[in-house]
């Protein structure tokens, strides 16, 4: 049996607790708010694996040491290793990533994972997908891609689309943060726990002997609570975010938001035509297509899609946003990202299409997933 | 539970335990638990079944364009509560609820087209007269159809038919005033042409138009019931003004069917002074259409709003028309009416793309019948019976898909040269395709056995609710007597001219008329050479035929109208021949664009499909001898062949439609869950 402190040299950062027949797999980079390492993800992908076919494992628990749940990719680690060599390092972090999301996604067993503080891109991948999703107090997701210069990537072109009416554009593309009570509202999360109740909740898990879900579930609602929204929650907003994110382009969505801006002065609207403006436009065009593309396919597809846009994005043949928004953001960090094509209206829809294409290279080859036995009719990749 | 590949003995055990389960039913405390075991499991065909092309690359070839504007009118009406999604078996599906009472639907519509007209999927359906724009337009007006037929009928008449007709009939004064306002449904317009007497022979309609040069003004009436305005889409609603069509009678003259706009409606959606309004009732389909009747009492309408593109009449009452002949201005009048055939092309083919797709899933995961006792239920679509119901279909559904393609660029790119032969092929297609759909449907929901018959499952509802598109825009027969008649026509004037046949696709007849083998192998059953020779061997001499036996009855002393009449077996078998050979061109020209490898294969395969059945299915090519009667037997043999090729890809083949599963039902998915006890809201 693998476990978190055995091969490896890095090896502790992913822990494993062994209770009867439920493993508690621990994301432990704390300093690094667990961002996901290349070796984490193969970790986990691993003991995803093994657990699936080992029948004394009825059920899997994920959460993360410290304040964070799990804060994303480990981007800076990937873009220093693209610099340095071939974009096919990068690649490779996608695509063990994206295999994992896919197993995550198709998993027969149950997956409870506590999201105890921050949630942001690749941690949503490897929580969301699962079966079931606790939030508390301490939540904060978001899929800050856009403002990066990649897309939101590790299936959300699946979970976000599927979210009620236009609000998965909305969190993907301007990467608005939601707690826990907004997660639940929207489906992100299908509980609720205040933290203090988690030791409990985790200790009652620990006995679960069976993969119903059903089981599973009201063990969970014994712990759950309904969070109020706050006031100022975006999701109060639903119908002006289906009125302007319902549109067919970014750029007929920022007018629809500037034309609602014009109506009164709102906190709200100018922060989210702020949000937009500031993200990496190739990003944004990139990200709408994903999730209007991802809205009719299968998971497995989308991921696909996904994994192929990711590649000509570490070949920066079409743009080098992704490295000048990691330059910005998270090295030199001095937020100011120059984005190349500068605006909306500078790429054409042939650029865009250049990225859903396939890579012009022999060795290239678009993601491939394992068997899956039992594949879930919601998983089913189509088209 | 055993697979059909497990051996013998496993089947044997299995087959066991099934029947002591049933034994110990009623005593075994366990057979809860037990029962899952062994009872039927729904098993996703994705699991079974093999993807040997590119199902993303088939899809674009299928849809050709404006592919992101599919994809965003889908989700527009997936994410939204106003289009009905409902919950089953773990999956979402959206299509209009038929439960609800004719009124109900009828304004259920009207939001759903108010929702798409404030999120923008109208913009520039008027205005924009750009070639992207047309593309656009029809694009998402085949989107709309795969949710509901009702739905893009009352769209299609309002920006189709009352829109085209002021954008075809009317002038400057009418564009400036009209499209603008009819592109936001600040007017809601609809299109009174037939009436209670009147349909097809639109030349034959009552309503009398007269002109007052004392006010400036004509006056519009309806002279007796047969006059009264029939099957008028948004008339019993919501349409605030209408294209009314009518004899215009000036100074005592008739000078012809003229258009002319009236307001029915105020703004308040009160009926106007002098017009009449009921309602044409619960239909077998299509009702979420208001369709009414109208009658006019002496209305008055300004001199302004007849659409003067071909006619107009002075201030003082003058008539005053650029076309002396009255046949060439009617004509110059039907022309809107292509934009709709072509329309009407290709929701035929939506449809029978959704109910494929349904029956050819369901059949890939619904047994019945062992070959033998401890042999599990074999599959449908392994029963070579079932294959040769559903295959061929497929195969000219494809074939059709290409032929609309083709005829959606013809539209689009259509100039006064080229509008004869759109109007012929569009004819012939509208109907052929139309009939192809009704057919497609009875077959599907006769494959689905039980299933079929339920609402939610739309296959057998689809059959009313485009039922009515072999009548309206023209009624099939009369359509296909067109075709053959202008084919005729062409034919005469070829031959008397003496020079060679141009446009219309008859050029093959120009050269010596084809040679087919007297023994006709499978290999050259597959060669283009072989497929496109008998199809125009077959044209080119019904086409002769129907010109001598129009010329016999015309030598005996008929007119050559009433000839055309006693002709119409010929007639109907020319026209026929003509859509086919035409579709089959549309495929090999899509084929040959494509580079060698699997894909290529399937589209050889569906091609030869669509070529086999058709020689299958027309009596004409043994009744004429096209084909011996030795030669009719290979064909036969050749199908059934074609069949068991195509089984493999079949799943491919209906995925490639791209219909998203929302569109599609519960049977088409895990049929098993949707029908559990659990699902059932007690």
């Amino acid at each position: 049996m693998a476990s978190g402190n055995s091969t490896n040299d890095r090896g502790n950062e992913v822990l494993v607790k062994e209770n009867l027949n439920v493993r508690t797999l621990i994301l432990n980079r704390p300093r690094q708010l667990n961002a996901l390492s290349f070796q984490m993800v193969s970790q986990l992908l691993e003991l995803f694996l093994a657990y699936e076919k080992d029948s004394t494992v009825s059920l899997l628990i994920m959460k993360g040491e410290g304040r964070a749940f799990c804060a994303g990719g480990d981007v800076a680690t990937l873009v220093r290793d693209v610099a340095k060599g071939h974009w096919r390092l990068g690649a490779k972090f996608f695509w063990t990533e994206f295999i994992l999301n896919y197993v995550i996604a198709t998993y027969t067993k149950p997956q409870v994972s506590i999201l105890n503080g921050i949630v942001m891109g690749g941690g949503a991948g490897v929580s969301i997908h699962g079966r079931f999703r606790v939030a508390t107090e301490n939540s904060v997701f978001a899929m800050p891609e856009t403002s990066l210069g990649l897309f939101p990537d590790v299936g959300a072109s699946y979970f976000l689309s599927r979210l009620p009416g236009f609000f998965g554009e909305y969190v993907g593309l301007t990467g608005a943060r939601l707690d826990g009570a907004e997660m639940l509202a929207c489906g992100l999360a299908t509980h609720f726990v205040p933290a203090m109740r988690l030791p409990l909740l985790e200790d009652a898990l620990s006995k679960v002997n069976t993969s119903d879900p059903a089981v599973v579930s009201a063990i969970i609602d014994e712990f759950s609570q309904e969070p109020a929204l706050k006031d100022k929650s975006a999701y109060h907003r639903l119908d002006i975010i289906d009125w302007c994110f319902s549109r067919r382009s970014v750029e007929e969505i920022l007018s629809a938001l500037e034309g609602e801006a014009a109506k009164g002065t709102d906190d709200w609207i100018s922060t989210t035509i702020q949000s937009l403006k500031k993200a990496s436009p190739t990003s944004l065009k990139n990200s709408l297509r994903l999730f209007r593309e991802g809205r009719l396919q299968g998971v497995g597809r989308c991921l696909i899609q996904e994994y192929r846009v990711c590649c000509h994005v570490l070949r920066k043949e079409i743009s080098k946003d992704f490295f000048e928004g990691c330059r910005a953001i998270l090295l030199d960090k001095d937020r100011n990202p120059k984005w190349e094509p500068s605006q909306l209206e500078l790429i054409s829809d042939n650029m865009v299409e250049r990225y859903f294409s396939k890579v012009d290279d022999e060795e290239w080859e678009d993601l491939k997933f394992p068997a899956r036995s039992n594949l879930p009719v919601h998983a089913m990749a189509k088209l | 539970m055993a697979s059909p590949s497990s051996s013998s003995i496993d089947q044997v055990s299995w087959r066991a335990s099934v029947l002591s389960r049933h034994l110990q039913q009623s005593t075994d405390n366990s057979f809860q638990s037990l029962q899952s075991s062994v009872c039927l499991q729904y098993s996703p065909p994705e699991l079974s079944e093999k993807f040997e092309f590119d199902v993303r690359e088939m899809r674009r070839l299928l849809d050709d364009h404006n592919f992101e504007d599919r994809d965003w009118l889908m989700g527009l009406m997936m994410q939204s509560n106003l289009f009905s999604p409902r919950n089953s078996g773990g999956k979402v599906f959206v299509s209009p609820d038929y439960n609800q009472s004719m009124e109900q639907q009828r304004e259920v519509t009207m939001k759903r087209i108010e929702y798409l007209l404030d999120r923008g999927v109208f913009k520039g359906w008027l205005t924009d007269r750009t070639l992207e724009g047309e593309m656009r337009k029809l694009t998402l007006m085949d989107v709309v159809t795969v949710f509901d037929h009702s739905l893009s009928v009352k769209i299609g008449v309002h920006f189709f038919l009352w829109g085209g007709a002021i954008q075809f009939f009317g002038t400057k004064r009418h564009h400036d005033k009209w499209l603008k306002d009819t592109e936001d449904y600040k007017v809601k317009g609809c299109f009174a042409m037939t009436e209670l007497g009147h349909g097809s022979n639109v030349r034959g309609i009552e309503t009398i138009t007269t002109y007052d040069s004392n006010t400036g003004e004509f006056v519009i009436n309806t002279p007796c019931e047969s006059a009264q305005k029939y099957w008028i889409g948004g008339a019993a609603n919501h349409a605030t003004h209408t294209i009314v069509f009518s004899q215009l009678y000036i100074n005592g003259s008739n000078q012809g069917v003229h258009a002319f706009i009236a307001q029915i409606r105020d703004l308040d959606g009160n009926i106007c002074p002098n017009i009449r309004i009921a309602d044409c009732g619960h239909k077998i389909g299509l009702n979420g259409v208001d369709n009414g009747r109208i009658w006019f009492d002496n209305v008055r309408i300004p001199r302004e709003n007849l659409l003067n593109s071909v006619a107009d009449v002075s201030p003082d009452g003058q008539y005053l028309s650029e076309i002396k002949d009255p046949d060439q201005r009617f004509a110059a009048f039907l022309a809107p009416l292509t934009s709709g055939r072509v329309n009407i092309a290709g929701g035929s083919i939506c449809s029978s793309k959704i109910s494929l797709a349904i029956a050819i899933r369901y059949s890939l995961t619904r047994r019945a019948f062992s070959v033998s006792a401890s042999r599990p239920e074999v599959l449908l679509l392994d029963y070579p019976s079932h294959q040769r119901r559903l295959l061929p279909l497929l195969a000219k559904t494809y074939a059709m898909v290409f032929a609309v393609n083709y005829l959606t660029k013809v539209y689009v790119t259509r100039t006064p040269k080229t509008n004869k032969s759109l109007h012929i092929v569009s004819s012939a297609f509208k109907a052929m395709f139309t009939w192809h759909n009704m057919r497609t449907l009875q077959e599907c929901r006769e494959a689905c056995g039980g299933q079929g018959l339920k609402t939610e499952n739309r296959v057998g509802n689809l059959k009313g609710e485009f039922d009515v598109q072999t009548t309206f825009e023209g009624d099939n027969n009369v359509l296909m007597q067109q075709v053959s008649k202008a084919l005729l026509a062409e034919y005469i004037s070829a031959q008397k001219r003496k020079k060679p046949f141009e446009g219309l696709g008859l050029e093959h007849m120009n050269g010596p008329s084809p040679v087919i083998l007297a023994q006709l192998t499978s290999s050259v059953l597959r060669s283009t050479k072989f497929q496109m020779d008998i199809f125009c061997l077959r044209e080119r001499d019904l086409l002769k035929r129907f010109a001598d036996d129009v010329s016999q009855h015309q030598a005996q002393g008929e007119s050559k109208a009433h000839a055309v009449l006693l002709s119409f077996q010929l007639a109907e078998d020319l026209a026929r021949a003509y859509s086919e050979r035409m579709v089959l061109q549309t495929f090999f020209e899509s084929e040959t664009c494509h580079s060698e490898g699997p894909l290529k294969n399937v589209l050889g395969l569906l091609k030869t499909m669509y070529v086999m059945i058709c020689l299958e299915e027309d009596a004409s090519f043994l009744r004429y001898g096209y084909l011996s009667i030795e030669n009719a037997a290979a064909v036969r043999k050749e199908v059934m062949k074609l069949c068991s090729e195509l089984r493999p890809h079949a799943l491919s083949l209906v995925s490639s439609f791209g219909i998203p599963d929302a569109f599609l039902s519960p049977i088409a998915f895990n049929w098993v869950e949707a029908n559990s006890w659990s699902s059932v809201h007690h």
